[in-house]
């Protein structure tokens, strides 16, 4: 690992083939600690399926990942690169937070106890251990009052905070959003980004991917534009929506959006 | 019409006969006033008999007067008996009764008189009593035949959930001659009569040396067929859990197991239970294959008191029994649903 201490997550020469379409082409990129990384770029240009390959939802084809100095997800026999044990896949994912476009909460269970389920099931904590994580957790998302409802009956920002605050149980190094508010109806865009804006200002390290400009201007340390697979700008938000204006597939891009 | 072809027919006899005839007509009439002759009253009525006119034989032994207190009155009690069953033999059961209690008003011993009164009484009980009787003689017989019947179905009941959860896991599992032997399994399990496996196991495995008790070949041919059909419908159950549900779990952390024992499985259960409790119904029933090896479950035992009484009523007894079972267990499993369902609709 050449980086620096602090780098959270360093993807190398990362590649990623379904059949004859590069979804992810040699990207190359660090998070340092606290570091907010937003990703834009057209549809089908490899956005959720980078952030699926950081914690190996999908499986990559070249490249190494390291988290926190570690080469992760992957062990090199006789050149080949084969999948790690599920054993210590979970483990890594354990420590990654993901959130989905879709939520996918888990319909059968209250909203405590979604928030509940990874502590208890994964990280073996008691329940009264967890429980209390949870309501710590929904506080944070200003959720308290919802702890025992069925996920059915929330409003989609809700759930959507909900999915946050689950995936924040688990205490993670960093946190993935893939699209997290174009599942929402516009009025309950704001509650969300308001969420990851609060965990952008306790710290939190992220990679968020968004069609939101004036969100990724506000939240981002550094934009990253991507196409066909491919990182094709990379910059901290002033530079970016200023300097790299002068790409004109980029120029055209974020005038298709706003 | 009758009487013109026998006299077509017999031409000398007819004569005869017609002769014979108008002597029977007038009889009644003749013997009404010969008040005093029991003898050609009985004969009388008697030729009536033969006559087949049931009718005419009631009045003319009518003519028998009730007797005095102090004479035997054999022939009066005679002629009420007689009178009794010619009504009994009409179907009217209320004027045999009125014949009996005649005698019994003048000699209330009469035996003869009391047993025809009790066997009307009998023939009066309405069908319902009649079942009621049959169902205290048949049920505790065919109740021990539905113990087993009971017995075989829970026994499956059990089994067959995890048999098919099985079947269902390895037919997605990743190893590729596993869940070829699952979809091998299902293949053959639905693909051939129940029947048919149960006499393989029972009666074929013996030719290879592997011998089971009726008991243990019902159980395991029950589970084995029920498996392959669960295991088909919990895999549909399964593939029916949106993709994101599986992912959610893995990106928490979760391994394939704990995401299947956590998350998926338990959001089939509402989608499983309608198709399973239809699985279980046919199960009960099907359980009367069994009686083909050698089980005397609830169908046998009925199929053998019906050969050996001829009464329908067992089979009738049997068909409550059977629809009680499925009843129960129908409102059972739609209790069942309501509650497991909850989280839907709250
Ligand atoms: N499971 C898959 N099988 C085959 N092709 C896939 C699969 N997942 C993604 N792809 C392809 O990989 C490419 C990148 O897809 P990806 O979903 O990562 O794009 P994206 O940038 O997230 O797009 P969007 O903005 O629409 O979400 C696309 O061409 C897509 O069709
Ligand atoms: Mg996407």
């Amino acid at each position: 690992m050449k980086t620096g201490e602090n780098v959270i997550l360093h993807l190398e020469n990362i590649t990623k083939k379904f059949g004859k379409v590069t979804a992810i082409d040699q990207v190359t990129l660090s998070v340092k600690a606290g570091e907010r990384i937003v990703i834009i770029g057209p549809s089908g240009s490899g956005k959720s399926t980078l952030l699926r390959a950081v914690n190996i939802l999908e499986e990559i084809d070249h490249g190494r990942i390291f988290f926190k100095g570690d080469p992760v997800g992957y062990t090199a026999i006789k050149g080949k690169q084969i999948l790690d044990s599920p054993k210590n896949i979970s483990r890594l994912r354990s420590k990654i937070g993901m959130v989905f476009q879709n939520f996918n909460l888990f319909p059968h269970m209250t909203v405590l106890a979604n928030i509940m389920e990874g502590p208890v099931t994964v990280l073996k904590k008691t329940k009264n251990e967890a429980e209390k994580t949870a309501r710590d957790m929904l506080k944070k998302v200003d959720l308290s009052d919802k702890w025992q409802v069925y996920p059915a009956t929330l409003s989609g920002g809700q759930k959507q905070r909900v999915a946050i605050a689950r995936a924040l149980a688990m205490n993670p190094e960093i946190m993935l959003f893939d699209e997290p508010t174009s599942a929402l109806d516009p009025e309950l865009v704001g509650e969300v980004f308001n969420t990851i804006l609060s965990l952008a200002k306790e710290g939190m390290t992220m990679i968020i991917v968004t069609h939101h400009m004036g969100f990724a201007r506000e939240v981002a340390d550094r934009v990253v534009f991507m196409e066909k697979g491919a990182m094709v700008a990379e910059a901290p938000p002033e530079k970016f929506f200023s300097a790299c204006m002068e790409n004109k597939r980029i120029a055209d891009f974020i005038q298709n959006i706003l | 019409m009758v009487k013109q072809g026998v006299i077509h027919i017999h031409r000398s006899m007819g004569r005869v006969i017609l002769y014979a005839l108008l002597c029977l007509a007038f009889f009644p009439s003749l013997t009404t006033a010969a008040v005093s002759d029991p003898a050609s009253v009985f004969s009388a009525a008697n030729n009536f008999i033969a006559a087949g006119d049931y009718q005419k034989a009631i009045e003319t032994l009518g003519a028998i007067p009730k007797p005095d207190p102090n004479t035997s009155g054999s022939d009066f009690v005679k002629s009420r008996i007689q009178t009794a069953s010619l009504y009994h033999a009409l179907k009217q059961t209320k004027k045999a009764q009125a014949a009996c209690h005649d005698v019994l008003e003048l000699f209330p011993d009469n035996k003869e008189a009391r047993n025809f009164l009790i066997a009307l009484k009998k023939e009066e009980i309405p069908f319902y009593i009649l079942f009621f009787r049959d169902c205290t003689r048949f049920l505790p017989s065919l109740l021990k035949g539905a113990v087993l019947t009971l017995a075989l179905t829970f026994l499956t009941m059990v089994i067959s959930p995890l048999g098919g959860l099985f079947i269902a896991l390895g037919r997605m599992s990743r190893f590729k001659s596993f869940a070829g032997l699952c979809w091998f399994i299902i293949w053959f399990f639905r693909g051939t009569p129940l029947l048919l496996q149960l006499f393989f196991i029972y009666y074929g495995l013996p030719a290879l040396g592997i011998t089971f008790s009726p008991f243990t070949a019902a159980i395991i041919g029950l589970s084995l067929n029920y498996s392959a059909y669960l295991g088909e419908i919990i895999r549909g159950g399964i593939e029916s859990i949106g993709h994101g549900q599986m992912e959610a779990a893995k990106a928490i952390g979760m391994t394939y197991t704990q995401a299947m024992r956590r998350v998926i499985i338990p959001q089939t259960y509402k989608r499983l239970l309608p198709p399973i409790g239809n699985e279980f119904i046919a199960l009960i029933k099907d359980t009367a294959l069994v009686s083909t090896i050698a089980m005397v479950e609830l169908m046998r035992s009925a199929d053998q008191m019906f050969n050996t009484y001829f009464n329908v009523n067992v089979l009738i007894i049997a068909a409550m029994v059977y629809l009680a079972f499925t009843t129960v267990f129908t409102l059972v499993f739609e209790r069942i649903e309501k509650k497991v369902g909850a989280y839907e609709n709250r």
